[in-house]
């Protein structure tokens, strides 16, 4: 009996989860098989939406509003896509880089909870359940943030795990309104619902629950410390993946609700610019270098929400799809970024950026992968991050809104600069006091920063095809 | 309107409020806790008075009773720990910083709109929503049980509630991994009435849990209720150290944690096939079922509450893999 790939992706992670932590010794193995099937899951997935446009399934046999059902299209695919590979390359380079044994027993069950929680979220067409999985993935985020166990992770871990519960607290309430106003859950009620003050004001707690969950500017208190302080395979997901579930929700809710008016989505706009230009600051003044990749985090997410408010004359409906590639490209460029940051680390001893240039240790390989991660995160051409940074600057264009494309340019401007302070540290020799040494032979670690570096940059490539995808089976209503 | 209990509701609502005051306003802990629990029981008989039953219970058993006693125990842990330090090292652990003023006036605008936000949406809220209660009394024939909530909880919706359980687990491993080789607060010393206590107690509170997970099937109860008054019994056995955790149980414990997801999330794969989808229990079979999974389901959550009250990985102390510390 072939199972449903839209099932596999769901259970494979769930029933991975539950022998790795049954079987600790033979977690890593258990881990690496639940990835790759769901990697093998999701191109199936992806042949079925091509030829059909969406799937999906009702669960238990139950239509909505009564039931849920599960729906993949050309935006689920794509970010379950990006999920499964990053995982897949954080999860092999994890394999080398956590040593500590408590620390490999249990990354595995936590990271596929989590797994389990984003691909949930990426299938789910209902609110309630959307609340279910940010749980799901809010207490397995909180375990991995806390997985290096030093004081610094443990209290920055409480921190998110506040924040989190708060964004999802809220979350709720605004179902809890939303479903008292229209009497559903699922999306197709929503859509259909009449608009009314007491509507808006229930979606819009759900969103602001998202917004801290997204950690815009400046709901963005957690996110700096968390990141920085956790392990390298854990901020790499944590970084990468996990604030893309919350983002992903917002734009499946915003785009598709009766709900957003001009000066809402100004006001979205403007803290996405609050959050690039305050971001760069404090990424500027860094002193360590997973705290300014952590706070490159808070810029990226800031230019995500400028491309949803105002990339395109045609509104939401139009700039949801720059905003999409940015988050596509965020998500790669990011996870490298991060197993390359905690390469760098390891090799070099600390991550202090002004000591870079004094360490006779030059992890060359890590030190690449920063560097064309920080090219995909500039937005430098052809990388991925160039090409949806350049449909948003495009697409507020043609609307005539040139302050934002000032503010993109700024934001572009002062990533050169605060990401120029790290690579100036790997180029510079004049500082050490030593000879010289490149880092001794390769290291399976070093891979995956590598191979999700190299995809940002050359991802670009295929941006016809990536955009042509992600509107495979939209809008949400038109195919059942 | 002429309800007679209206005054009542009306002491009720009032009390609640005030006592939600009384929490927020108490500087000494201990207080709070227990304001907060009996915070927790009138919101309980408020639920009851709105004729949610299944919530009342949920509301007495978890969010005042496992709730409660977690908060009571971490109230322990943190005295302990303070009284044991010299002051600065105790300054160390909790340096609390001030926190400027731009900060406050800036949360509680941001309190201040969520408010006006909640407020809005409640104003305009309707007396009596739609809801889902046609669509359940029509489905309820094929759902193989006989209490809405039931059927809702484990058929209709049994995916929300799969996950529900999973995020219970995913609680239980990162509290596990956290694990930081610090020595135990000491367990306070039990006199012979409380051994006795727990001696008279416990087989009511197994009859009990196991009559809510029973019951479940036709009338309020089931599993999270049957599970947090089971969780009693073994938070009553650890504080009277009739049962201490030890490494070598750590096995069972990991089967007992993943029981109630992996037998759930295993039916709901198992039935498919035939023309069925996940979750879609054959008819004649869904009352076996749906027991067979809120009973194991029932046994993890009980083990798991436990296990967060004890709130650690049962690890030997010189362990060396079990010091990680910075």
């Amino acid at each position: 009996m072939p199972i449903d790939p839209l099932i596999l992706s769901l259970f494979a992670p769930l029933f991975g989860a539950v022998a790795a932590f049954l079987f600790p010794r033979a977690a890593a193995v258990i881990g690496l098989l639940a990835v790759v099937s769901i990697c093998a899951a999701v191109p199936a997935l992806a042949r079925e939406v091509l030829a059909a446009g969406a799937v999906s399934v009702a669960l238990g046999g139950w239509a909505p509003p009564l039931g849920i059902s599960l729906r993949a299209d050309g935006l689920s695919v794509a970010m379950l896509s990006m999920t499964a590979a990053v995982g897949l390359l954080v999860s092999c380079g994890a394999l080398d880089a956590l040593r500590d044994a408590r620390q490999r027993q249990y990354f595995w069950p936590l990271w596929l909870l989590l797994l389990t929680g984003m691909n949930g979220v990426y299938l789910s067409t209902d609110i309630f359940n959307l609340y279910v999985m940010i749980e799901v993935i809010a207490l397995a985020a909180v375990g991995l943030t806390v997985l290096s166990g030093t004081r610094e992770a443990v209290r920055a871990g409480l921190e998110y795990m506040y924040a989190s519960i708060l964004g999802a607290l809220l979350f709720l309430m605004g179902v809890g309104f939303v479903y008292l106003q229209i009497g559903r859950l699922d999306f197709a009620g929503l859509i259909a619902a009449e608009p009314s003050g007491a509507m808006s004001a229930g979606l819009a707690l759900m969103l602001v629950g998202l917004l801290l969950k997204s950690a815009l500017f400046p709901l963005h208190f957690w996110l700096p410390d968390a990141h920085a302080n956790a392990t390298a395979p854990a901020s790499a997901l944590l970084s990468g993946l996990v604030v893309k579930a919350a983002l992903y929700i917002f734009l499946r809710l915003i785009t598709q609700m009766p709900m957003p008016d001009e000066v809402l989505i100004t006001l979205i706009g403007a803290l996405g610019a609050g959050a690039v230009i305050w971001g760069g600051v404090q990424a500027l003044r860094a002193e360590r270098l997973k705290l300014l990749v952590a706070w490159s985090t808070v810029v990226q997410i800031g230019l995500i929400f400028i491309a949803f408010a105002r990339a395109g004359q045609g509104g939401l409906s139009e700039s949801w799809k720059a905003a999409a590639l940015l988050v596509l490209a965020h998500g790669v460029a990011k996870a490298g970024m991060f197993l390359a940051a905690g390469r760098i680390k390891d090799e070099v001893g600390h991550d202090i950026i002004r000591d870079l240039d004094r360490s006779p240790m030059r992890p060359t390989l890590a030190q690449f992968s920063f560097a064309l991660a920080a090219i995909s995160l500039i937005g430098l051409p052809p990388s991925l991050g160039f090409i949806g940074k350049w449909s948003l600057m495009e697409g507020a264009m043609a609307a005539g809104y040139w302050h934002w494309v000032a503010v993109t340019m700024i934001g572009t401007l002062m990533s050169v600069a605060y990401f120029s302070r790290v690579l100036a540290g790997f180029l510079r020799f004049d500082r050490v006091r030593a000879p010289v040494v490149e880092h001794q032979g390769w290291a399976l670690a070093d891979m995956a920063p590598l191979v999700l570096a190299v995809s940002a940059v050359s991802l670009g490539l295929l941006a016809a095809p990536i955009l042509s995808f992600l509107e495979l089976g939209y809008p949400f209503g038109a195919t059942p | 309107m002429t309800d007679p209990l209206i005054l009542f509701d009306l002491l009720l609502a009032g009390s609640i409020v005030a006592l939600a005051v009384a929490v927020l306003s108490v500087r000494d802990l201990f207080t709070a806790i227990v304001v907060f629990i009996v915070f927790g029981l009138l919101s309980a008989l408020a639920w009851a008075r709105l004729a949610a039953p299944d919530v009342a219970l949920a509301e007495a058993a978890i969010g005042t009773g496992v709730t409660g006693a977690l908060l009571l125990k971490t109230l322990h842990h943190l005295r302990h720990f303070s009284d044991g330090q010299t002051q600065d090292a105790a300054r160390d652990l909790t340096a609390v910083q001030p926190v400027p003023m731009g900060v406050t006036v800036a949360n509680a605008a941001f309190c201040g709109l969520v408010a006006l936000g909640l407020a809005v949406a409640f104003l305009g809220a309707p007396q009596a929503g739609p809801g889902f209660d046609a669509l359940v009394s029509d489905a309820m024939p094929h759902s193989g049980v006989a209490h809405p909530v039931t059927a809702v909880l484990l058929n209709f919706r049994a995916y929300d509630t799969l996950m529900e359980v999973v995020v219970l687990l995913a609680a239980v491993i990162a509290v596990w991994q956290i694990e930081r080789g610090l020595t135990e607060a000491p367990a306070p010393a039990l006199g012979m009435v409380w051994a006795g206590f727990a001696r008279l107690t416990l087989p009511a509170i197994v009859v009990i849990g196991t009559y809510l997970l029973w019951k479940g099937a036709e009338a309020p109860g089931g599993a999270f209720q049957g599970g947090a008054v089971l969780a009693a019994v073994g938070l009553l056995l650890l504080l009277s150290r009739l049962y201490v955790p030890q490494p070598s149980h750590r096995g069972l414990a990991r089967w007992a944690f993943v029981l109630g997801t992996g037998v759930f999330a295993g039916v709901a794969l198992l039935v498919t096939g035939g023309g069925r989808v996940a979750f879609q229990y054959p008819p004649e079979h869904a009352k076996t079922l749906i027991l067979l999974i809120e009973g194991l389901v029932t046994i993890s959550i009980a083990v798991t509450l436990a296990a967060l009250f004890h709130g650690r990985e049962p690890v030997a102390l010189n362990a060396p893999e079990s010091r990680h510390d910075t």
